[in-house]
Formats: structure tokens, C-alpha cells, sequence
């Protein structure tokens, strides 16, 4: 019988390869192409829409903050200008603050037409004299109003709630009461002819708020019940250079088209276009004009309203001067500011008692409320009424004042200051965020966002109060304009700058908090916190509008290039991955730090929550303060790629070390069953007369052949995948190889000295039970039980180490964005290597547990033939295998531990746990078996 | 292919000759409750299984009455089914058909507990080549049996007593693997007397033996029947053969 013959035949030596073979290809084929998946997808997502962040000062930590339009300024346009000069330069694309606004929005009203009925065959007819052929007062139709004929006491309470998305807030709530009836249409003889009014029923009081609030009032078609005031709703606006930012944006950024066509500085007078839309009525306007919107010197203005409405007021107050300017907006379409306005109707008794609840009226800011536009966001329906607007004209009821004009002012919130916490393992910083206070009008924050003393030199405060008074001179300051070139979905803007490794573009699409732990500090289910009119400057919504510089200019007032710009964001011309534009990148930042300016290469970056614990959030009437909790925020990790790619890296070399470690536990496992195997037939041979240098060649000519199969699959690995990693691997596996084969040849040697063991030491715990005779049965075999514990301790680390992986994918992919894609190109590479880690230790816990199962089948025979029922033969199984756990049990919890450690250090603690519940559940599993 | 028939003989007395034993009837319960070990009808047969091997009957309508102080020798060639005889006796296995009775108790009745409970009290069982545990003293293996009812120290001074019985006084601390094939035979054939079993059932003691060391063997196991115990031993060893009250010849 030749050596193939006999390595065929040897099925431990087939057995052996074969497993070797699969643990090589698998290990190096999964490494290789997990560490493919791997570089593919950071390099995929490590580059978003910029890749250098420039800034005036310089952001602490490895941690950036979201908001980068922070009004503090500290670029100029000389600087700007300088960048793009940069032979890197793709695109340079700066963003500031410009101010915050504040609009009164509409007051509420009731429509009266709902308690009146509209009555279609009176309006416009009833003139002066009965004209021929109009309708006869008798045969006007019926009244369809809900009140009653006589006058009803009612009573209206009021009231507006906030909701930052945790808690709601009420604003204010008022009540009054008065009587209301269904009115009348009056025809009353006048001189010259007949007119016709409403009139209220007689007895009819009306209803009237407290002040500052108005009453009630019959006008022509309208009883308008005037509620209190609805709150101030603020709006951040923020200046881009319409060009560049659609650059950045792509496709995403055609919403800024418009302003791109905006006129330019000089061409801004706000009292000739307003003039000029006058203009358009008094010449006549088409219906079509009214829908589209006029043509404004090649811009289709939809939203030409407020522009007129604030000319007029502007121009009747006094405040339309020649220096006041048009600012051209993008406006936002919807709010994510959460709030309700609600009016509780109920009839009374003349007691005050409730006879009748009419119902509740509420209406939200919704996805259909623009800034500066708004026509009517709070008009109340009464329930059961009809909706009549359309018969006043689609969109061309325009009415004098019927739009309050927004109020420039240049209040800023303060960004939430935050302190850095204790760091996490994983690097994570905690962090705690004071919710910023509404400060100073005239003077910058003390310090910017990240720490920063902001330059207080770069505004000049004369300018900016000028738009309300100039204090010197006591006169009426020229106001800005509002004149509204289109709108923008700040959903989509979002969208645009995706969700890995994109810096928010800043001031326009801020990242939302999200609670996730109450102020005890459990958790709760998670829930975003929405700006609310409870102004705390920690949660901010999308910038209402956007304007270019020149609308900076116009609203903040400052001398020629000022450092305005509060930070610039860079695209560098270099194309491809992050890998390859790296030098590119890095080199064009040096040239921007080379300015003066301090530049971050966030290509390479990613998202990262950061937890911030937010005290202080609410103050109870008493005024004590109460935190809110903790919550999260994205900011951006610097050089994640790097980070993720070494970790995954290290993952995967950990994992294919720990894969040989494996083999090599099996190789020596299955070398000693092939030497207790092939004992007898050496010995045979040596009775024969063979020399001992010819049995070793006898051993190690079978080996050969294994050998060979290894260093032929080894080959066809390393032109099928080449790398280090391979060659390492395919060395190591057939060292490991050639050491087992060394040895055994070395074991099957013959034996010159005869065994002598000794006598029985009498100190040994006598057999008096079921335990103490698998003791000494375990005693007897300590190399065979050791193998066993040690099998099995490697089983229970591998069942860890999966454990471990299995915990820690889901938290890399919410750690973050980036490590959380990376983390899941390789997951299931890891995971199939973590399995076969969990093969071997199962494998090896069978080889070697075949060592003594012959042994063990007889001595429970003899057992069995002694009397001992089925019972006691299954406690010695169980004992046997108790005592073999808990040799195994340290090694196995404390190797889980080390692979957690190594592979994922947050899983550790449940890698260990698992490592002692899979070696606890093999005893039992392995006591069935042996049965 | 193992001819499942046998002969059946029994010693005459003073003659040598051994007459045939009456091949006993299906009985479900034996008359004479004192009988420590009646097989009746006994078949054994191997294969059939999933396998698709065809079974091989190796033991067919065998009868056997064992009496107190009698010993018994089966005998034939290998194969001829002595062992499975033996073990279907001790209650070891089941046989394929046909009844074993132990002081007249149909083992069909008993369950598994109950058996070992029984086979301690009553059978003392001998494998061939005298399996010993490894790893425990002649004297700890003799002891082996009395674990089960807490009656390993009670035992010992008997235990040794045994082991003097059989030669091996000197001995008890010794390993099995210290001992020669005879004094493990004898160490096992003291352990399967330690609860004072009724009947002895040994498997080929003499096989591989020496002379001297099968005729200590024999010697030992015909005093025991001279103590009351019934011996059913398996052997072709022609004195043993020779010494035996009846036989019953495997074909």
C-alpha cells in the first residue's frame, strides 16, 4: 500500500487536510474579499459634497458641530475670492447668518359668512334703487348660519400650544363671552336710493378678547371675531451665493435658480418696484398674471403680495426711504415649528353654565405655511361650515393690510453652548448642552458655537438698528423688503446632502436632536425635538429663507467686505474615491490654512451621534430649572474612513488569526487520535523489523501527500487572490502541517523504556458514588480530559466571539453612518468566519471526544453488568462532562472575553456570558450524546 | 453462518456421561421458584436492520434451568453464540424471542431499574478477559458493585477477604494494568461475588491462559457452586468442560 493509499485510508490525516484546506480557502477567500467589500464602501461614502470645511476659528475636538452658519463671521469676500483662486479649487461656496426675523402672524378670525350662508343671488345686485330684474328682498334666499335667530350667549376660549416634540407649552389662553345671532340683511332707504347692510340681530353683543385683542364686527360680507394675538414666530435667514451653492448642490440646488436672476445691488429700490407693481394694477392684470405670478424682469414673483403689502405700509409709515431695499428670498415651504392654535366654542347660559359644547376649531402651521408669505395660516372653520374663499377670487383678493409685515430685527439665539463629558471607549465624547438664551440684539454672542470669542469688530451695530430708528437723529430708518423669488424643500435639500460623511450645509438644514433618555436618565422611546415657540436655541428648524450677499448687505448693513462669511465650503477639483483624491485634498487645505483661515478636510468623514445632556431646559413657575434629558445629535467624526478601515481591518486579521488558532487546535487533536490509531500498526512494523528511521518515513510520506494537497490549494489561493495576508496563511497552515506530521513520526518512535505505573496511590478520594468515580476516571485520563476541556473551552470562545460580532454590527452601524455601511459590507464575511470558528471548537470537542469513547462505552458496560442501574450510568455521563465544563468553563469565558475584547470591547461582558452558556449547555447536550 | 442448533447434555452422576437436559416447555412462570436462572425458548438473532443485512440467527429455541450449586458450561466453537447466551442470562441484553426468568421473575415484567436492581443482587457477571476499570485498584474494583447501595466501606473487609480468596491478598493495591490476564480474570470474578451473588456467569475465563493459571480459575469457580452458587460459564476449555454438571454444546 503506497502513501496516497494510506493517507486515503488514514481518514483522521484526510479529515485533517481537508478541514486545514477549508480553513485556509475560507479564511483568506472571506478576508480578502471582506477587506474588498470593506474598501469599496468607505471609499464609496468617505467623499460627500465638499471636502474642505473653512472657518475662522478653529472647531475644538475631533468631533465637528453641525451648525456651521453661525452668524460670527470671520471670512471676507477677499478671502473667498482667494480660495477659488486656488489651483485645487473646484467650487468655494460660503454661507452666513443673516438674521433672524420676526413675523407677526395673522390673528385668527371667525369668517361670519359660515353663520350668515353665502347667498349667491345677492352679491353685486342689491345696489342703490331695485334695479330691473334683480331679486326681490322676499325672495332672497334663507340665511344657512348656525346661530339662531335670536341672539345666543356663547362663550370662546383661545388658546396656543407649542410642542418641541417632548412636552407641549401654552402660550396663552384667553376666554370671553357675548352673544352672537343670525344676522340680517337690511335694506334701508338712503338718499339718492336704497342701500342694503348686514346687521346683527338685535340684543347681539357681539364677542370681545381682553386687550390688547379686538371685538367683534359686521362689515359688508364678514362678522370678524377678533381673538388675541397668535405669537411671533421667528425666522432665520441665511445668505448664499446662489451660483456656487448650486454647484455644490447639483441638481438638488435648482431651487436657487431664481435668485440667480435676482437684480443686482443697484437695481434693489424697493420703492421703485414697488411702484412698479402698482404699476401692474392700476394698468389691469390678467387673471393668468394673478395665478403665475407678474413678470418681474424675466422671474415669474407667485409670491408678489408681501412685497406690495409692505411697500404700502412701509410707504404710510414713513419708513420707505430711498435707501430701502428689496431683499430677494428663497422661503421655505412648511414649517417643522410645531404650533396649534385652538377655540373652544361653547353656548352659556345667562348663569355661565355650559348648555351646549358647539365644538373646538384647530389649526396648525403645516407643510403648507411659507414664511414672509402667509396669507391666512390661522383662519378657523366653524364645524359644519362651508369653505366660501374661492368665491372671493383665486388669489386676487388682495386687501390693504391684509398681510402684517414681518418685522426685521437682528435677535440671535445663542447655539446651545456645549462642555465636553467623560469620553467614551470608543472615543464617543459625552457632552452636555446648556440651551442657548435669545441674547443681545446689537451685540454678537460673547463667543461663537464651538468656544470661540467671536470678533465684535466685523459688524458695525449703527447699521444694524438703523432699520428700526436712528437713535442720534430720531428718524424713521429705511426698512428692507421682502420680495419672494421661489421656494425650497428643506427635506430635499437634506436629501441632497446625504446621510454619510455630509457636513449639513449649515443654517438651512440643521440636524435634528433626539431624546433618548429622560432626565433620570432612562431611556425612553426615541423622540425628536422640534423647535417650539418656547424658544430654548437648542433645537432650531430649516432656515426660513435664503438670499445672496447682496440681501446680507441690504439686511445686516456693513462696509465692503466685511468678514461676514461664516464659512466657506470647498470642493476640490481632484475626481475619484477619498483614497485617491487624499493628496489632492490635503494639499489644497494647506493652501487655505496657508491664508490664515482654518480648514477641515472632512472628506473621509462621518456622521457620529453624539449624546448631549441637556440640563436646565425648563424653568417651573417658581423658577426652578429642570434638565431634559439627554439627547443625540449627528455631528461629523474627522478621518472616520481611517478610523473604520483600521477597525474593520483589525476585525477581520483578529478573526483570521483566531480561524487558525482554531486549526492548529484541531491539527494537534486529530495528529493525537491519528498516533493513538496508528500505535499498534507501528508497533507491528517494529516486530517486523522495521528501524525506526523507516517508520518515521512511513508516517511522514502520508503526511507527504496531505501536505501536498495543502501547498496545491495554497497555490491556486495566492493566484486566485494574492495578498500578504494569503501567503502568511497558506505558510502558517502548512507549518502547522509539518509540525503535526514531525510529531507524530516522533510519537510512533519505539518505545526502549516500558511504562511503569505506579501503584495505587491510596490518598486518592475513594469511588463510593457516580461523581467520585468520574473523578477518577478523569484523573485517570488527564491528557484526554484536558484535550476535552480545552476543546470545549474553544468551542464556548468561539460562540462568544460570534456573539460578540453579532451585538457589535448593530452598534457600529449606529455609531456611525459611515462605520455603520462599512459594518455592514463585512458583517456577513465576519459573521461566516465567526461561524466556522464555532465549527472547529464543535469539531475538536468531537475528535477528541472520541479519544475515550471506546474506553468510556466499556467501562459503562462493565458498570452496567455490576448492577448499576440506568440512572447512575447517567450521572457518571453527567459528572463526567460537569467536571470537563468546568475545567472548561474559565477558558472558555475568559477566551469569549479576550475575542470580545479584540473584536468587539462594547460586547465583551455578553461575549463572556455567551462563551459560559454555550460550554453550561454543551454538558448536558454531550451527556445525551454519549448515551 | 452460525448453525443455531444445539446439543443439550447432562452429567450422569459416577458415569462421565453427560445425559441430555429436558428442553424445557414455554412456561411463563418456572415451578420452582428457587431456580436462580431458567431461559426458555430462547432465539438471538443479529442484522436485519436498517441496513438491509440479512439477520443471522445464532441462537434458536434454547432451554436452560440453572440450580443452585450447579454450574453449567456452554460451549462451541466462536461464533457459535456462547457470549450472547451469557448476556441474554445476566439480563444484558434482550433476546429476540423466549423468556429469562431470575428466581422465577419473567424479565419481561421488570423494567430497567428493577433489572439492574435485581442483576446486583442476584448475578455476578464475569466478561471475557476479566474487564477491569483502569485507573482503580483490584481492591476498588472489587468494590465497584456495592456503590450503588452505599455499602463500599461495609464491603471492604469482605472485599479483601475475596481478593485472599483468589489469590490476590498481595495484590489489591495494584492497577490493572499491574496485573497478568489471570488476575484480572480473578480480581473480576471476586468483584462479581462481593454482593454474594446467587449465580455466577463468566464469559471464556480460562481463554488465553496458561494452564496453571485456567486450572486456578476452574478451581475457583467450582468452589463457589460448592458455596450454593450457580455458575453458567461459557468456555470450551475441555476441563472446565469436564468439571461442569451439564453442558450444552453450540453447533
Amino acid at each position: 500500500m503506497n502513501a496516497v493509499q494510506r493517507f486515503i485510508r488514514s481518514k483522521v490525516l484526510l479529515l485533517t487536510a481537508a478541514i486545514l484546506i477549508a480553513a485556509m480557502c475560507l479564511s483568506v477567500l472571506v478576508q480578502s474579499q471582506s477587506q474588498a467589500a470593506l474598501n469599496r464602501t468607505v471609499d464609496e461614502n468617505s467623499r460627500g459634497l465638499y471636502d474642505v470645511l473653512v472657518q475662522a476659528k478653529a472647531p475644538a475636538g475631533a468631533l465637528l458641530q453641525p451648525e456651521i452658519a453661525t452668524g460670527t463671521g470671520g471670512i471676507s469676500f477677499e478671502q473667498l475670492e482667494s480660495i477659488r483662486k486656488l489651483s485645487g479649487t473646484s467650487v468655494a461656496a460660503p454661507i452666513s447668518l443673516v438674521s433672524r426675523v420676526t413675523q407677526n402672524l395673522e390673528s385668527p378670525r371667525l369668517d361670519a359668512m359660515d353663520y350668515l350662508g353665502y347667498n349667491a343671488g345677492l352679491a353685486g345686485t342689491a345696489t342703490a334703487d331695485q334695479a330691473a330684474g334683480a331679486t326681490a328682498p322676499e325672495q332672497w334666499p334663507a340665511a344657512e348660519s348656525v346661530l339662531s335667530d335670536e341672539p345666543k350667549k356663547y362663550r370662546l376660549t383661545a388658546s396656543a400650544v407649542s410642542s418641541d416634540g417632548v412636552s407641549e407649552q401654552t402660550l396663552f389662553k384667553s376666554t370671553a363671552e357675548g352673544s352672537l345671532g343670525k344676522a340680517k340683511l337690511v335694506e334701508e332707504r338712503a338718499a339718492g336710493g336704497s342701500s342694503i347692510r348686514i346687521a346683527a340681530p338685535e340684543g347681539e353683543t357681539g364677542i370681545k378678547f381682553p386687550a390688547p385683542a379686538g371685538g367683534s364686527e359686521h362689515n359688508l360680507f364678514n362678522l370678524s371675531v377678533s381673538l388675541p394675538l397668535a405669537p411671533e414666530v421667528t425666522e432665520s435667514v441665511v445668505a448664499v451665493d446662489p451660483a456656487a451653492e448650486r454647484a455644490l448642490l447639483g441638481s438638488a440646488g435648482d431651487f436657487l435658480a431664481p435668485l440667480e436672476k435676482a437684480p443686482p445691488a443697484d437695481a434693489r429700490d424697493a420703492g421703485a418696484i414697488g411702484r412698479y407693481f402698482e404699476g401692474l394694477f392700476t394698468t389691469g392684470i390678467s387673471l393668468d398674471q394673478l395665478d403665475e405670478g407678474p413678470d418681474f424682469l424675466g422671474v415669474k414673483l407667485k409670491y408678489w403680495a408681501p412685497m406690495m403689502t409692505q411697500y404700502q405700509q412701509a410707504r404710510r409709515s414713513g419708513q420707505l426711504t430711498a435707501d430701502s431695499q428689496a431683499i430677494p428670498l428663497i422661503v421655505r415651504s412648511g414649517t417643522s415649528l410645531d404650533l396649534t392654535y385652538n377655540v373652544k366654542i361653547e353656548e352659556i347660559n345667562d348663569a355661565g353654565k355650559v348648555v351646549k359644547d358647539v365644538g373646538t376649531v384647530s389649526r396648525s402651521l403645516g407643510k403648507d405655511y411659507l414664511p414672509f408669505v402667509s396669507k391666512e395660516p390661522f383662519v378657523l372653520s366653524w364645524p359644519g361650515s362651508t369653505d366660501h374663499s374661492s368665491l372671493l377670487g383665486a388669489g386676487g383678493n388682495f386687501n390693504q393690510g391684509l398681510y402684517t409685515p414681518a418685522k426685521w430685527s437682528t435677535d440671535f439665539a445663542a447655539a446651545p453652548k456645549y462642555t465636553d463629558g467623560e469620553a467614551a471607549a470608543n472615543g464617543a465624547v459625552g457632552k452636555t448642552a446648556v440651551p442657548g438664551e435669545w441674547v443681545t440684539v446689537n451685540r454678537l454672542p460673547e463667543k461663537s458655537a464651538n468656544g470661540a470669542p467671536v470678533d465684535q469688530t466685523q459688524r458695525e451695530p449703527v447699521d444694524e438698528r438703523s432699520y428700526r430708528e436712528n437713535l442720534a437723529a430720531g428718524e424713521q430708518a429705511a426698512a428692507p423688503l421682502p420680495m419672494v423669488y421661489g421656494t425650497f424643500d428643506p427635506a430635499a435639500v437634506a436629501e441632497a446632502a446625504g446621510d454619510v460623511n455630509k457636513l449639513p450645509l449649515g443654517g438651512y438644514d440643521p440636524t435634528p436632536f433626539t431624546l433618548v433618555e429622560d432626565a433620570e436618565g432612562k431611556d425612553v422611546d426615541p423622540k425628536e425635538l422640534e423647535p417650539s415657540l418656547s424658544a430654548t436655541g437648542l433645537a432650531s428648524q430649516s432656515a426660513g429663507a435664503i438670499t445672496d450677499y447682496y440681501g446680507l448687505a441690504a439686511a445686516r448693513g456693513y462696509t465692503e467686505n466685511a468678514d461676514v462669511i461664516d464659512a466657506v465650503r470647498v470642493r476640490a477639483k481632484a475626481p475619484g474615491s477619498w483614497k485617491e483624491a487624499q493628496p489632492e485634498v490635503e494639499k489644497l487645505a494647506g493652501d487655505i490654512r496657508a491664508m490664515g483661515l482654518e480648514a477641515t478636510v472632512v472628506a473621509g468623514s462621518a456622521r457620529e451621534d453624539a449624546s448631549i445632556f441637556v440640563p436646565g431646559y425648563s424653568k417651573d413657575d417658581a423658577g426652578k430649572e429642570s434638565p431634559l434629558g439627554t439627547v443625540q445629535q449627528s455631528w461629523v467624526r474627522q478621518n472616520a474612513a481611517e478610523a473604520v478601515t483600521g477597525s474593520l481591518s483589525g476585525t477581520n486579521v483578529t478573526l483570521l488569526f483566531l480561524t487558525l488558532c482554531g486549526a492548529a487546535l484541531l491539527t494537534g487533536a486529530s495528529t493525537v487520535s491519528y498516533i493513538r490509531k496508528r500505535r499498534s500498526e507501528a508497533g507491528t512494523l517494529r516486530a517486523m523489523g522495521w528501524t525506526q528511521r523507516r517508520i518515521r518515513s512511513w508516517v511522514l510520506e502520508e503526511f507527504g501527500v496531505g501536505a501536498v494537497l495543502l501547498a496545491a490549494a495554497g497555490l491556486v489561493l495566492s493566484l486566485v487572490s494574492w495578498s500578504v495576508s494569503t501567503a502568511l496563511v497558506c505558510v502558517a497552515v502548512l507549518v502547522l502541517y509539518a509540525g503535526a506530521a514531525l510529531f507524530a513520526a516522533r510519537q510512533l518512535r519505539h518505545r526502549d523504556v516500558i511504562d511503569q505505573e505506579p501503584q495505587h496511590d491510596e490518598r486518592l478520594i475513594p469511588v463510593d458514588s457516580p461523581l467520585t468515580f468520574a473523578n477518577r476516571q478523569l484523573g485517570t485520563n488527564k491528557f484526554n480530559t484536558l484535550a476535552l476541556a480545552i476543546a470545549v473551552g474553544v468551542f464556548g470562545a468561539a460562540v462568544g466571539g460570534l456573539v460578540a460580532l453579532l451585538i457589535d454590527i448593530p452598534r457600529a452601524a449606529g455609531a456611525s453612518a459611515l462605520s455603520g455601511l462599512a459594518a455592514a459590507a463585512v458583517a456577513l464575511p465576519s459573521i461566516l468566519l465567526a461561524l466556522a470558528g464555532v465549527v472547529v471548537g464543535l469539531v475538536l470537542t468531537l475528535v477528541t471526544g472520541r479519544f475515550e469513547l471506546q474506553a468510556k462505552r466499556q467501562y459503562l458496560g462493565i458498570l452496567e453488568a455490576m448492577g448499576w442501574n440506568p440512572d447512575m450510568l447517567r450521572q457518571v455521563r453527567l459528572f463526567e462532562n460537569a467536571l470537563v465544563g468546568t475545567v472548561a468553563l474559565p477558558l472558555g469565558v475568559l477566551g469569549a472575553l479576550g475575542i470580545g475584547l479584540l473584536l468587539a470591547p462594547y460586547a465583551a461582558l455578553w461575549a463572556g456570558v455567551a462563551g459560559l452558556i454555550a460550554v453550561l449547555c454543551w454538558i448536558p447536550i454531550s451527556t445525551k450524546v454519549v448515551q | 453462518m452460525t448453525n443455531p442448533t444445539h446439543v443439550q447434555r447432562s452429567r450422569r452422576s459416577g458415569s462421565g456421561e453427560v445425559p441430555l437436559q429436558t428442553r424445557a416447555n414455554t412456561i411463563v412462570k418456572a415451578a420452582d421458584h428457587a431456580t436462580p436462572l431458567e431461559l426458555s425458548d430462547i432465539t438471538i438473532r443479529y442484522g436485519g436492520g436498517k441496513g438491509g443485512a440479512e439477520p443471522v440467527s445464532v441462537v434458536e429455541g434454547f432451554d436452560l434451568t440453572l440450580h443452585a450449586g450447579e454450574m453449567h458450561c456452554v460451549a462451541g466453537r466462536s461464533g457459535s453464540g456462547k457470549t450472547s447466551i451469557l448476556t441474554v442470562g445476566a439480563g444484558l441484553t434482550l433476546p429476540t424471542s423466549g423468556r429469562v426468568f431470575w428466581e422465577g421473575d419473567s424479565l419481561e415484567s421488570m423494567g430497567d431499574d428493577e433489572i439492574a436492581d435485581r442483576r446486583r443482587a442476584l448475578i455476578g457477571y464475569v466478561d471475557q478477559g476479566g474487564a477491569l476499570i483502569d485507573g482503580m485498584s483490584a481492591l476498588e474494583n472489587v468494590l465497584l458493585p456495592a456503590v450503588p447501595d452505599g455499602e463500599v466501606e461495609q464491603r471492604r473487609d469482605m472485599a479483601k477477604d475475596l481478593l485472599d480468596l483468589v489469590g490476590l491478598g498481595r495484590r489489591m493495591r495494584h492497577r490493572p494494568a499491574q496485573l497478568s490476564g489471570g488476575e484480572r480474570q480473578r480480581v473480576a470474578i471476586a468483584r462479581a461475588l462481593i454482593l454474594g451473588t446467587r449465580v455466577l456467569v463468566v464469559d471464556e475465563p480460562t481463554a488465553s491462559l496458561d494452564r496453571a493459571s485456567a486450572n486456578r480459575i476452574i478451581s475457583i469457580l467450582k468452589d463457589t457452586t460448592n458455596d450454593g452458587i450457580a455458575v453458567l460459564v461459557a468456555s470450551h476449555d475441555h476441563e472446565l468442560v469436564r468439571l461442569s454438571d451439564t453442558l450444552t454444546e453450540l453447533i
